[in-house]
């Protein structure tokens, strides 16, 4: 069994305990939880400033520097149109990968390690533009509310349109 | 075993190596008769294949440096070559060299003519 | 099956390398030079394009280098004349033999009979000298290069162990001619090897296993010959042997390749056997046992002591010994460093060694990934910031306290320096890469357009980052067809004009501190100012009432939408301009730059960065973030309280520089970003962009000079209009790389959008 389990894990379900499970790293923007897999995180660290992009919209808050390479940072919080964070030192930024390319993530917080089962993520309700643009699915966890971040839809449309 | 290779031809060199090494021969290479003895002044060998054609030093001086040396009398050594006059081959043995492989080769075939010429 | 991609794009790699040899070497040869350096390494280029081509089963390619390659060898040994015909026809030779290289590796059939008139040439200038050998290597050639496909899957293993089965296996061999021995299928061999034999590495030993394999085998040693011991040579032969073979489907020919590699090198009789048996000598048992003992160790128990003295050792039994020792090497041989079999010779001179060692301070080389030396390149920049971060950390307090330190970040400093140029000078390659595809496209260029057209070339051993080669092949051919159109005149104009009937473009490349420029020249007849002009207004690209300058009309042939109509059917129809040039040149940092004079020629100068990997630039400050300006943009600084602003009557802001008027740019407002900086403080940087126009930005601060590593944007996220890239300052921090060129156009058109 333990065979398996692995062997799923690997084949990239993203589960380690049980075939139909996720991991996810769950962050907070203001009272909201947010999660992504955990698999898709490269790293975390602390906000230290980024070098602000002309012409890109508010949510891109620049770009830092990730041993040698530039990594452009997306403010969650004004992503969601709730108007750009003011970042402190207690500020995260998660590095993840989506694609072939490495994005920061600037959230207030990383929460938890949250291990859910596939079956209880739901379907985005209709309604709300914003949540259905920007989430995979809904999932609810010690009765949080957790969105599943659609990483694509989060990085996309950051310029400027001319 | 070891097999060194000598050809100028890169493409002949990595399909050498790929034939060879498939076959469980450790395989070195040098780009021209020049480089082959430096090889072989390094490096022993169970058996070469040199190219004929070659810049620097060509196969047919090679061989015959390597004979001249002394060193390398039971050392076999194979003319790869795609002459088909005979001619460059009948020099080749003439300098010393053991046999030969016409190119294009099929390798169980390089494989098999290898085995005749080595222990 | 990807080895054999891999195979077929080395092959493909190498081809490319040696089609530049052979126009590198025919340059030389038309001039003059018909040495038989340049002549062997012509032949061995066809020869090893033929070579690998007969490898892939390239049958076209391959027949047509093989034509050449007779008609080469008959040249290099004098049999053809290498008139100036025959070189004509060699180089249009290695015009097809690209392009059946280049059809097998695009997967395409060229035309039926593509070749063939040159081919038919090849065969007739060599027939024609040597009327014994006409078609006659053709014959021979179909034989031996009947593609052989190269076996990805591995010998089998079993097969390995035994190779000599393959000779064995009826079906392998299956020779049309029956088998000679009578009804037992019992052969006799006699086999007496000379001293050759010994001298060229063949074993005995090795043939008898390989007749063990076809078949049952008796071996006889006879040692009648062996002198008395006062007469005894010692690397002399004395033995001959006899063998019988025993089986039902081995034929002679089967038999007599086995000895192949030591015709000449021997007496060899086959014929058929009597039935019984023979005896030989007592005498030869302790030679065979030793022989088994030398080849199997591992196993020497089998072999059992033979009866009562007979002689009669069968092989076959000594073969099935052997059997499993063939895959190892053999453990009890000395390594072939000594000699072990007997051999006479030395054949004279013993200075073998002393000319390989005067011959070895050759060039050495090795082939590394070029993803390997740039992994060492961005490391290598990584490098140079920490260090220039750890020196922006000495202050004056520091340095008077720990001067051991500041001396070792000194000669960090030094080092880092050196090792940069360093792996930079690895990256670096001769022009010569690009330069050698020029003649052909001038030859074709000549014969299109019906002119006289002679291509020279000058410092194409220049070396230069090898990711700026790889941009400028395109540039140079639009900048030669150019010159090919519109520079050189038809030979009537130019014998009218008083020059020679053929007009010259001259290729050149030097290095200029810094930068390299490289020069496409033609003594043609100048650019046609009017004309030009003419097509500029009508195509709007210069206003009605505008005046232009003579040099500021030569650098319109660059300008973006301006292509003359004679261009839009030159250039493969494509109707691409000039101005590709100028971006092509300006992605890798590089600027372009038109000097004509009428009835006498044009020149265009490319001015390129050595490397891609680091720039100079200035370092200054917009709203609070770091910018980075390339210095070999930069004109002047001014500060903005001395600065001559005046406004436009549409709105526009422009700075009087010396009686000219320059666009300015406010990086801040440009980037909408808030600054709050005292205008009278701020700075304005002029910059020349392509072709000479001038931008005036306005930065907030100027930091200083430094050398910077550019990253792509784009690995990450995606490029910004007005940014070429950034960069990561001595504190670590990201700074933004401007795009002078790029800010400059974007304003152009938002004015006309206006």
């Amino acid at each position: 069994m333990e065979a398996l389990a692995f062997k799923d894990d690997i084949s990239g379900s993203g589960a380690a305990a049980a075939a139909n499970s996720l991991q996810l790293i769950a962050f907070s923007i203001g009272e909201q939880t947010y999660g992504v897999e955990i698999t898709t995180v490269r790293e975390i660290r602390a906000w230290n400033g980024a070098t602000p992009l002309p012409n890109t919209r508010e949510f891109v808050r620049g770009v830092i520097n990730l041993r040698g390479t530039i990594v452009p940072i997306f403010d969650l919080r004004a992503r969601f149109g709730e108007g750009q964070t003011s970042p402190t030192k207690n500020h995260v930024v998660v590095v993840m990968s989506v694609g072939e390319k490495w994005v920061g993530i600037l959230v207030d917080a990383v929460s938890d390690i949250l291990t859910v089962s596939k079956d209880e993520i739901h379907n985005v309700p209709e309604g709300n533009s914003v949540d259905t643009e920007l989430l995979n699915g809904i999932v609810t966890h010690d009765s949080r509310m957790v969105g599943l971040i659609d990483l694509h839809a989060v990085v996309s449309g950051a310029k400027v349109d001319a | 075993m070891r097999v060194l290779t000598v050809d100028d031809s890169r493409t002949i060199l990595a399909m050498l190596h790929h034939t060879l090494s498939n076959a469980g021969f450790e395989v070195l290479q040098a780009e021209d008769g020049q480089k082959g003895l430096d090889v072989l002044k390094n490096e022993s060998v169970d058996v070469v294949i040199t190219d004929i054609n070659m810049p620097v030093m060509d196969g047919i001086e090679f061989i015959k440096h390597v004979r001249s040396s002394g060193l390398y009398n039971s050392l076999p050594i194979l003319i790869l070559t795609t002459e088909t006059s005979q001619d460059k081959r009948d020099q080749g043995r003439a300098a010393g060299g053991t046999g030969w492989i016409v190119k294009p080769f099929d390798p169980e075939k390089l494989i098999s003519v290898i085995h005749r010429v080595v222990h | 099956m990807s080895d054999l991609d891999d195979f077929k794009a080395t092959y493909f790699d190498e081809c490319s390398e040696l089609l530049n040899e052979l126009e590198e070497q025919f340059a030389t040869i038309e001039a003059g030079d018909h040495s038989s350096n340049r002549l062997n390494a012509v032949f061995r280029a066809i020869h090893s394009i033929k070579g690998g081509g007969g490898a892939f089963g390239f049958a076209d390619l391959v027949g047509f280098a093989h034509a050449y390659e007779t008609l080469l060898d008959h040249v290099r040994d004098g049999r053809v004349e290498l008139s100036e015909h025959v070189i004509a026809l060699c180089i249009r030779a290695n015009d097809i033999v690209a392009d059946f290289v280049n059809a097998a590796k695009e997967g395409v059939a060229l035309e039926p009979g593509f070749g063939a008139d040159e081919k038919a040439q090849f065969d007739a200038l060599t027939s024609g000298n040597d009327p014994d050998l006409a078609g006659a290597p053709m014959d021979e050639f179909d034989i031996d290069f009947v593609p052989v496909m190269v076996h990805l899957q591995g010998t089998d293993d079993e097969d390995d162990a035994m190779p000599a089965a393959a000779v064995a296996d009826p079906l392998v061999d299956s020779f049309e001619a029956p088998p000679m021995a009578k009804e037992s299928g019992r052969w006799l061999i006699r086999f007496a090897p000379h001293s050759e034999l010994y001298a060229r590495a063949n074993d005995p030993l090795l043939l008898f296993r390989e007749l063990a394999s076809l078949g049952q085998v008796e071996i006889r040693a006879i040692l009648d010959e062996i002198p008395a011991l006062a007469d005894f040579e010692p690397f002399g032969v004395y033995c001959v042997w006899e063998i019988t073979l025993v089986s039902s489907t081995v034929t002679e020919a089967a038999i007599a390749e086995v000895f192949e590699f030591v015709d000449g090198n021997c007496d060899l009789t086959i014929g058929p056997a009597e039935a019984t048996p023979q005896v030989a000598e007592a005498s030869i048992m302790p030679s065979l046992t030793e022989l088994a003992d030398l080849a199997a160790p591992s196993q020497p128990a089998r072999l059992e002591e033979p009866e009562d003295g007979t002689n009669v050792l069968s092989f076959a039994d000594l073969a099935e010994t052997l059997k499993p020792a063939l895959k190892v090497a053999p453990p009890r041989l000395p390594p072939p460093l000594k000699s072990i079999a007997p051999v006479e010779d030395h054949d004279g001179e013993g200075s073998g060694r002393a000319g390989a060692e005067d011959r070895r301070n050759g060039v050495q080389s090795i082939r590394v990934d070029l993803d390997k030396i740039d992994r060492v390149v961005n490391m290598v920049g990584e490098l140079v910031i920490t260090q220039s971060m750890l020196t922006q950390q000495m202050d004056e307090t520091l340095r008077a306290h720990y001067q051991e330190l500041v001396r070792g970040l000194e000669v960090l400093a030094q080092t880092t320096r050196g090792l940069q140029d360093s792996v930079m000078a690895i990256r670096a390659q001769p022009v010569k890469t690009v330069f050698s595809r020029m003649p052909r496209l001038v030859r074709e260029l000549a014969s299109k357009t019906g002119k006289k057209i002679r291509l020279e070339t000058i410092g194409e051993n220049t070396e230069i980052d090898k990711t700026i080669i790889e941009q400028l092949s395109d540039p140079l051919t639009h900048m030669i067809r150019n010159s090919a159109d519109h520079g050189i005149e038809q030979p009537e104009r130019r014998t009218a004009a008083g020059k020679s009937e053929a007009g010259v473009i001259r290729l050149s490349a030097e290095q200029a501190g810094g930068n390299i420029l490289i020069a496409v020249e033609d003594d043609g007849g100048g650019i046609n100012r009017e004309r030009v002009l003419q097509v500029a207004r009508d195509r709007g690209v210069v206003g009605p009432e505008q005046m232009l300058t003579d040099e500021q009309i030569d650098q319109l042939i660059f300008a973006p939408g301006f292509s003359t109509a004679a261009e839009v059917s030159d250039i493969s129809g494509r109707g691409v301009g000039m101005d590709v040039v100028l971006s092509n040149i300006k992605k890798i940092g590089g600027s372009v730059h038109v000097k004509s004079w009428t009835g006498k020629g044009t020149r265009m100068t490319l001015r390129l960065p050595l490397t891609l990997a680091v720039l100079d630039v200035m370092l200054v400050k917009v709203a609070g973030s770091p910018y980075v300006i390339p210095l070999s943009s930069i004109v002047e600084t001014i500060q903005c309280a001395r600065a001559n602003f005046s406004r436009m009557p549409t709105g526009g802001q422009v700075l009087q520089v010396r009686g000219e008027y320059v666009q300015v740019v406010d990086l801040a407002q440009r980037f909408a970003m808030d600054t709050d900086v005292d205008r009278d403080s701020r700075f304005v940087v002029l910059c020349e962009a392509e072709g000479g126009v001038k931008v005036a930005l306005v930065v907030d601060d100027i930091i200083g000079q430094q050398q910077v590593v550019i990253k792509s944007l784009e690995e990450n996220f995606q490029s910004i209009e007005g940014i070429a890239g950034g960069t990561i300052l001595g504190d670590g921090n990201v700074a933004l790389i401007v795009d002078v060129q790029g800010l400059k156009s974007a304003s152009n058109a938002r004015n006309k959008a206006a």
